[in-house]
């Protein structure tokens, strides 16, 4: 949970139910380096473990908030099967063909990565690609 | 002297035998290069090696736990399987050029690379530990062999090896019965055609022996039995002088091609007689990093006509008559030579088969491709020939493995420095050399 910045600074608004009313900020289609990635979602529910917080800013630098959760759900698990070292290194091949030398090496690799991969619209290579 | 019977009544007939070529692993056409990394590939040989190892330790050390290197406690025993990493002071490395020092390091020999500081690291993906004690010499390993070690994390923090396991020799399929044909697989390495010393005499001598147009019926027979010819590598020596210059004149055009030119008149010859291979070497107009392509069929417009003239890649494994034949043209030795040390250079052939590796060094110290998802170098099965070209002298040994593998390790000799070529018996795996001299006594 976020601390509670309204007890910090005295004389404030009162407590609202959203801190969209706090802030009042507009979501602006050309952001570059937009800070407040927190009014994404409403702070009522618990920060989950690896919330947009933590995202770098670079991922959401061409144009619009990324708003599709199960995108991101996806994303993220392919994330996890991108950094597990047990499927050997990650840059320099696609993710399927990544998933297929793990399973052609007999490491098991879950199948709802290559349904993730077969239903498209996520990424092809890993996060790292031509950026490291 | 009795006068030689130009019109013979008889007709010695060739041998013939089955061919089956066995090189898939080593073609790269089918992989596109994106970027990646020599990672992948030591990755690939980790995890297929330690595959097989896992299957070995049980019965190896059968009451220590197995685990990963980030999973080593201090203290307690356990076995853990790597891939080795070998620190060499002395190896040569681009960043020197860069150091402030400026400091010359004195390299007491040019040809190799070993230093009494150089000591032994084991990796594996989730990390890295140097190896104590005495058990392994680093004189013996290199970078990139995979092996299981017993012994336990010191609180020096390097890792004291009590026993050590080599993967060892793979399984062999049995030899073909003795069929009681005796028929021969002639090697021959280094022709260098186109170095001004050597002697096209004894290569003319050779072809003409083994085409049968030397000898007597005797001596024809004999030649009659040779059913196959594998050329490893280093065939052509084309004059790199001329492609240093500026500008090209069209005389030097002729000088560049004449090497290859007469390669493909030897090669006619040949291949109008019985199937030839020819495999590239580390001299040859090919690419630079294992495995070779074999070499274009344009630079042999004439042979290549031939249904018996085929082109192989470096490495080459082959089948005649179910006899499984393996070689390369000696790049892989030769690097062994410069980072490790042996009694002689069958030693180290019969290390790159222990160990399972055609060339453990590549991709470190010898140019390789960056395959992905194998490691082509890797020996399945074990061969029941096995040839290493471009030595500078004929050795062989009959090895023995720990499950009655039989394999005949070859060292074959440069031609235009030696004139000797080597015979392989297929029936019994017998080894004999041809040795040809044509000097002009003074």
């Amino acid at each position: 949970m976020l601390p509670d910045v309204r007890d910090r600074l005295p004389g404030m608004a009162p407590k609202s139910a959203s801190m969209k009313g706090f802030y009042r900020q507009k979501k602006s289609t050309k952001s570059t380096a937009s800070k407040n990635v927190s009014t994404k979602k409403s702070p009522n529910l618990p920060m989950p473990y690896d919330s947009d917080i933590t995202q770098p800013a670079a991922l959401i630098s061409h144009g619009s908030l990324d708003l599709k959760d199960s995108y991101k759900e996806d994303e993220q698990i392919l994330g996890r099967f991108d950094m597990n070292m047990a499927y050997g290194p990650c840059l320099g091949m696609s993710r399927q063909a990544r998933w297929e030398r793990a399973l052609k090496l007999g490491l098991n690799p879950p199948e709802e990565i290559e349904s993730i991969l077969k239903r498209g619209k996520v990424g092809s290579v890993c996060l790292w690609e031509g950026r490291v | 002297m009795a006068a030689m019977e130009i019109d013979s009544p008889t007709k010695i007939p060739r041998k013939q035998a089955a061919y089956r070529s066995l090189d898939e692993p080593f073609e790269i056409q089918k992989d596109i290069y994106r970027g990646q990394q020599y990672s992948q590939i030591y990755s690939a040989r980790l995890h297929l090696l330690r595959t097989l190892m896992h299957s070995l330790v049980p019965t190896w050390k059968p009451h220590f736990p197995v685990c990963n290197i980030l999973g080593l406690e201090e203290g307690s025993e356990c076995v853990v399987v790597g891939t080795l990493y070998k620190h060499m002071e002395l190896k040569p490395s681009v960043l020197d050029e860069y150091s402030k020092e400026r400091s010359v390091i004195p390299i007491a020999r040019p040809d190799n690379f070993m230093h009494e500081s150089d000591y032994l690291v084991l990796e594996d993906e989730s990390g890295r530990i140097k190896l104590g004690g005495s058990l392994l010499s680093p004189s013996v390993y290199v970078t990139g062999v995979v092996v299981a070690l017993l012994g336990r994390e010191t609180d020096a923090g390097d890792f004291h090896v009590e026993d050590a396991l080599e993967v060892g020799l793979p399984p062999q399929l049995e030899m073909p019965l003795k069929s009681g044909e005796d028929k021969y697989v002639v090697l021959i390495s280094g022709l260098h055609v186109g170095r001004a010393a050597s002697n096209p005499l004894e290569s003319q001598l050779l072809i003409d022996h083994i085409t049968g147009h030397l000898g007597d019926q005797q001596v024809q027979g004999m030649a009659a039995q040779i059913v196959h010819l594998v050329i490893a590598g280093n065939s052509v020596e084309i004059p790199r002088g001329i492609l240093n210059k500026q500008n090209l004149a069209s005389t030097d055009y002729s000088r560049l091609s004449e090497p290859i030119k007469e390669l493909d008149m030897m090669l006619t010859e040949i291949a109008a007689g019985l199937t030839l291979d020819i495999m590239p070497g580390s001299n040859d107009p090919t690419n630079f990093s294992l495995p070779q392509k074999p070499l274009n069929r344009c630079l042999f417009p004439s042979s290549a006509a031939y249904n018996t003239f085929r082109s192989c890649p470096n490495p080459h494994c082959f089948e005649i008559d179910g006899v499984k034949f393996l070689g390369t043209s000696g790049q892989n030795i030769h690097d062994l030579e410069k980072y490790s040390e042996a009694k002689d250079k069958l030693e180290f052939m019969e290390r790159t088969l222990k160990w399972r590796h055609l060339a453990p060094t590549a991709p470190n110290t010898l140019g390789c491709y960056p395959f992905t998802d194998r490691d082509p170098f890797l020996i399945e099965s074990c061969p029941h020939v096995y040839f290493v070209g471009n030595q500078d002298k004929y050795e062989t040994r009959l090895m023995k493995g720990s499950e009655g593998q039989l394999v005949r390790l070859i060292c074959v000799p440069k031609f235009c420095e030696t004139g000797v070529a080597v015979m392989v018996n297929t029936n019994n795996l017998e080894c004999r050399t041809l040795s040809f001299n044509a000097s002009f006594s003074s």
